[in-house]
C-alpha cells in the first residue's frame, strides 16, 4: 500500500504522557545519567523548575511519530530537532508533523512537540523516502 | 580563570576524534530502550528504533574544561541521518568528535555551544548512521 501524501497534510499526532518513572527508565536505557532528569534538588540548583525531560527522549517521541506514520511503506532517512524549551513530567506532550514537500518518493516534513499550553518546545524537520 | 581562557581551551578540542566505542546491539537493550520511550512497535524486537544509537555510546563526551563554564548542560538539538537499518546482533562502532565550539550571548547571560558529531559503522565497515548534537553550557 502506498501513502497518498500532499503538501500541507498533517500526519496522525502522537500524545505522550511522560512520568518521572519514564525519565528514570530512559536514563537507564540510554546511559544519560545527568541528575537534572531524576534529582529534583539538583535540577532546582541549576535554575530548572524541577526534573525535566531528556531532549533525546523528546527526539525519541518524534522518531516514534515518524515511524508510526511511515510503517513499512517507506524509510526514515533523517530527522533533526531543536529543543526550544524545557518540559516536565506529569504533563501531556503532543507530537505533530506536517508535509512540506513532495518530490517523487521523497517527502519532507516539519515536525514539532507541544507542551500542554500549546507551546512548541521541540521544532524540527524530517525526510522520508516512500517505497 | 577568565571565561575566555576556558573557551579557548575548549576550542582546542575542535576536530579531535575520540577513541571509538564498540558494542553489540542486544535484543534486551532494544526492548528496554523502546519501553523507556513508550513505543510498543514490535518492529523494535529486531531493529533499532530511530534514536537508539545514542545508547551505544555517549552522544557527547566529557570535557573537563567545559564544566568550568556556566553551571549546567542543556541539549540544544540533535540531527539523525540513517544510511542502513541497525539490527539485533550488529556490532556497532561509534566514533565521536567535537565539530565546533562557539559562544553566544543569551537573555540570561552567555552560553557556550559545543557541536558533537558521531559516526556509527557496523561490523561490515559500512556507515549506518550519523548523529549531530548541540550541547549547551549555561
Amino acid at each position: 500500500m502506498s501513502l497518498a501524501v500532499k503538501v500541507g497534510d498533517e500526519i496522525p499526532e502522537l500524545v505522550k504522557h511522560p512520568t518521572t518513572r519514564q525519565l528514570v527508565q530512559y536514563a537507564g536505557a540510554s546511559g544519560d545519567f545527568y541528575e537534572i532528569h531524576y534529582d529534583q534538588d539538583f535540577a532546582r540548583s541549576v535554575s530548572l523548575p524541577g526534573v525535566i525531560l531528556h531532549g533525546l527522549l523528546k527526539a525519541g517521541y518524534v522518531g516514534q511519530l515518524l515511524t508510526d506514520w511511515v510503517g513499512d511503506r517507506g524509510t526514515l532517512k533523517s530527522f533533526e530537532v531543536s529543543y526550544r524549551g524545557v518540559d516536565v513530567p506529569g504533563k501531556p506532550y503532543r507530537c505533530r508533523g506536517r508535509i512540506t514537500k513532495v518530490d517523487g518518493k521523497n517527502v519532507e516534513l516539519d515536525v514539532w512537540g507541544e507542551d500542554d499550553n500549546g507551546q512548541k518546545t521541540t521544532l524540527g524537520t524530517a525526510m522520508v523516502e516512500l517505497d | 580563570m577568565a571565561a575566555t581562557d576556558v573557551v579557548g581551551r575548549i576550542k582546542a578540542h575542535i576536530g579531535k576524534t575520540q577513541k571509538p566505542v564498540t558494542a553489540t546491539v542486544e535484543a534486551g537493550h532494544l526492548r528496554r530502550f523502546a519501553e523507556s520511550i513508550g513505543d510498543p512497535n514490535p518492529r523494535w524486537n529486531e531493529e533499532a528504533p530511530p534514536t537508539f544509537l545514542v545508547a551505544i555510546a555517549p552522544t557527547s563526551y566529557h570535557l573537563d574544561e567545559a564544566e568550568q563554564y556556566g553551571k549546567g548542560w542543556l541539549n540544544g538539538g540533535n540531527r539523525f541521518e540513517y544510511l542502513e537499518p541497525v539490527k539485533v546482533g550488529d556490532r556497532i562502532t561509534a566514533t565521536g568528535k567535537v565539530a565546533d565550539v562557539y559562544e553566544k550571548s543569551g537573555s540570561s547571560g552567555n552560553l557556550l555551544f559545543i557541536i558533537f558529531e558521531t559516526e556509527y559503522t557496523n561490523q561490515h565497515g559500512r556507515t549506518v548512521a550519523r548523529l549531530r548534537g548541540t550541547a549547551i553550557r549555561r
